[in-house]
């Protein structure tokens, strides 16, 4: 299969893909939780709806209300009560409403300014840190490649893959939050870290072939790059098959409390497997091929036709 | 050539069968009836769970420091996790997990609790006790008694009056300080005033001069009331004021409910997994499937084993979640060693010279992968966010015992197995291309 040399097609469908969430994450952004944000959280199981619940709970003289389905049968009720802290006269009085119809407050969460503020900080410095010490770690890994590409190459064009699984996965958060109020917490971050780390796992394993190959065969950098692919091509998709399988069985059947960060894992596990098939290594080429060109544009008397 | 497994071989499959029993013994919920046996009494092995999965709650409070010098503030957080843990726990009997988060945060865990409303008003009170004498011209007049000097504080039903009340004991070295107070104002015809926060505890006068720092109480609306207050008492006062800023509370029904749902899941997922394994790589594909039990044992095993130390892991849903996802990454050594060993019998090899390539040509891709998924959970783990750090814990051990496995346990299993007829034929490994040799 050539997949080095329809990369345009790829690039393309990524694109394609990407831009409506990019849009959405840029027009309205994402929908955060309590857990950055501060607020209350209700969960309730019962026979009620919606608009009925919303109506129920405001008599308790809370303002700012939303009520969202959790994904499941259950209910999640959102306010926000300044006072919150020691006095829980709001929730008591919440509480007490719930009661005389017959519903069930199967969680509770309430959370400070001072800890949403923590949450926020610690997320978005595990994100940098994560992406560079990747950086690192692939840069390190490759140090050893022969010529003609560079160890930062690979770690550069991982990170190009890793930053297009990310953005696929907020975008789509960005529109499913703008439509179905779903929001983004904790767990989110935790879902974008792996599937990070998913993302780049996966890389490494084609970047591994291709240093190999490298070594192993006298032909254009090209086309070492397709054969590698092609080699591990059935190795990647089995990988994400019995990840998407366990995944797919937690969203079916493991209960509402983790259904959206399954849900966020299988977006960006499958989002990881294509990139890193048909972007990260295609990239390397481009890479490749744009610093050749620029080499042969300084130095027009050396022909530099090693990988051509 | 039937069942001509070399020596050296069969040693490794007896290790692992003698692992296996162990890990099984272990991983059984009954172990405790072994240990016993063994003559460990005290070595319950239980995967701890977190408060999402038993129910429960979690509460977190910021301790106010900016009046404490910087040297001492260790100190006073630690003053607050002694106070708050006799508050909440004064048997000492339960469950319930008093520490610091961050610096200047203390987290405090109610497993199964039911009236969190109750628990944060014991917890958030600051429980000043003063002693106050009021002399005949009615002015209160302040004392150097305080909390501290209490010794103990019970509450009772009193004999006489059949009402509800607190009588203490004043340290020793306070004895003689009270007995001049209760003197002077006996001697005033005054009354003593003892306040906690701002309740009244005892407002009256004093008819002898008590010497042997006894007293007594009242005026409770209940026992429990009293009990509550003998509490608070003998936990003493807070030695810096505290707010709740977080709150987290499951229901046990919820939590069971999330139990069962994931280890429904689980098993589907894993026994999915299995099918497609076999399906895909045959006779690999089962020696896939047994590394894997042995690498879900061996993972209960070590949340078990964990509890028995110092810092026992907390199984969490977002733990699940990790455990479930590293399933998956266990799995992906095996298909990477499997698809290489298919390469080296297509270019010619036999099935055993291609499954030791096999395996040792897959094991930079199994190594550079996995340490790029490791140095995320450190990051995950280091991020500082409970649940964060909860499916960091599982992922990273998943991912570490899988690789130990994936060479050790994978590997003898197809050692074991190529050497025998059927496991010599590439077609039972779905290799396609490559002939049967006779």
């Amino acid at each position: 299969m050539n997949i080095v040399g329809r990369r345009k097609l790829w690039f393309s469908i990524s694109i394609l893909l990407i831009l409506p969430g990019t849009i959405a994450l840029l027009v309205w952004g994402l929908k955060p939780g309590i857990d950055f944000t501060g607020g209350q959280e209700m969960e309730i199981a019962g026979d009620i709806g919606q608009s009925e619940l919303s109506e129920l709970v405001s008599k308790a003289g809370v303002k700012d209300i939303t009520v969202t389905t959790s994904g499941g049968d259950r209910l999640i009720v959102r306010y926000s009560d300044k006072d919150a802290g020691e006095s829980q006269q709001l929730r008591q009085n919440i509480s007490a409403l719930l009661k005389q119809k017959n519903l069930q407050e199967t969680s509770f969460s309430s959370v400070g300014p001072s800890i949403s503020r923590d949450i926020t900080a610690r997320a978005l410095l595990g994100v940098g840190l994560a992406s560079i010490a990747i950086l690192l770690y692939v840069a390190f890994a490759f140090r050893n490649t022969p010529p003609p590409v560079s160890p930062w190459s690979f770690g550069a064009t991982a990170i190009i893959a890793l930053l297009h699984d990310a953005l696929f996965l907020l975008g789509i958060f960005a529109i499913l939050g703008h439509f179905f109020g779903i929001q983004v917490d904790a767990l989110f971050v935790t879902a974008v870290l792996t599937v990070i780390g998913f993302s780049v796992h996966d890389t490494i394993v084609v970047y591994d072939r291709i240093r190999e190959n490298l070594r192993r065969h006298n032909k254009p950098f090209e086309e070492i790059v397709n054969i590698s692919i092609n080699e591990t091509l059935a190795r990647s998709l089995n990988t994400s098959i019995t990840v998407i399988i366990v995944l797919l069985a937690f969203f079916m059947f493991g209960g509402e409390s983790i259904r959206y960060f399954v849900l966020a894992l299988l977006i960006g596990i499958i989002s990881g497997t294509y990139s890193s098939i048909f972007n990260a290594s295609p990239l390397l080429v481009v890479y490749n091929n744009w610093k050749i060109k620029k080499s042969k544009g300084n130095d027009k008397s050396k022909g530099n036709d090693k990988s051509k | 050539m039937v069942y001509n497994i070399n020596m050296k071989v069969k040693t490794k499959l007896y290790l692992i069968l003698a692992l296996f029993v162990v890990l099984i013994l272990i991983a059984l919920p009954r172990e405790d009836k072994i240990f016993s046996a063994l003559g460990l009494k005290d070595a319950a092995l239980k995967v701890r769970l977190g408060l999402d999965l038993q129910g429960g709650a979690s509460l977190t409070y910021q301790a106010d420091l900016s009046k404490i010098p910087s040297a001492e503030k260790a100190k006073a957080i630690d003053g607050v996790i002694n106070v708050i843990n006799k508050r909440v726990n004064p048997s000492g009997t339960s469950e319930v997990v008093v520490q610091t988060s961050g610096s200047d945060r203390v987290a405090v865990q109610l497993p199964g609790i039911k009236d969190i409303d109750q628990a944060i008003g014991t917890i958030g009170k600051t429980a000043q006790l003063t002693f106050l004498s009021i002399g005949p011209d009615n002015i209160p007049e302040a004392t150097d008694l305080s909390g501290n000097d209490l010794e103990s504080a019970n509450a009772d039903i009193d004999t006489q009056s059949s009402k509800p009340v607190v009588s203490f004991q004043m340290k020793s070295s306070a004895v003689q300080k009270f007995a001049d107070l209760t003197k002077k104002i006996n001697k005033e015809n005054g009354r003593l005033l003892i306040i906690l926060d701002n309740e009244p505890l005892f407002n009256g006068t004093v008819s002898t001069p008590i010497t042997d720092g006894k007293g007594q109480m009242q005026g409770f609306k209940d026992i429990k009331d009293a009990q509550e207050t003998a509490v608070l008492l003998n936990a003493g006062a807070l030695p810096v004021p505290i707010s709740l800023v977080e709150q987290r509370a499951v229901g046990a029904t919820l939590g069971q409910e999330s139990i069962q749902k994931s280890l429904l899941a689980g098993l589907i997922g894993l026994v999915s997994v299995l099918i497609f394994m076999i399906a895909y790589y045959r006779l690999a594909g089962l020696v896939a499937g047994a590394a894997l039990v042995i690498y879900a044992l061996l993972t209960i095993d070590i949340f078990k084993l964990s509890g028995i130390t110092q810092s026992p892991i907390v199984l969490t849903l977002a733990g699940i979640a990790g455990f479930i996802l590293s399933i998956g990454m266990a799995v992906d050594a095996n298909i990477l060693i499997f698809e290489r060993m298919k390469e080296e019998v297509r270019d010619g090899n036999s099935v055993q010279a291609g499954m030791e390539a096999g395996f040792k040509r897959a094991w930079t891709s199994i190594r550079d992968s996995n340490i790029s998924t490791l140095i995320t959970c450190l990051i995950l783990y280091l991020s500082g966010i409970p649940i964060i750090k909860g499916f960091a814990v599982t992922l990273g051990i998943g991912v570490l015992v899988s690789m130990f496995t994936a060479i050790t346990i994978s590997k003898t299993f197809m050692q074991a197995v190529v050497q025998t007829k059927i496991g010599q034929k590439p077609s039972s490994y779905r290799i396609k291309g490559v002939e049967d040799e006779k």
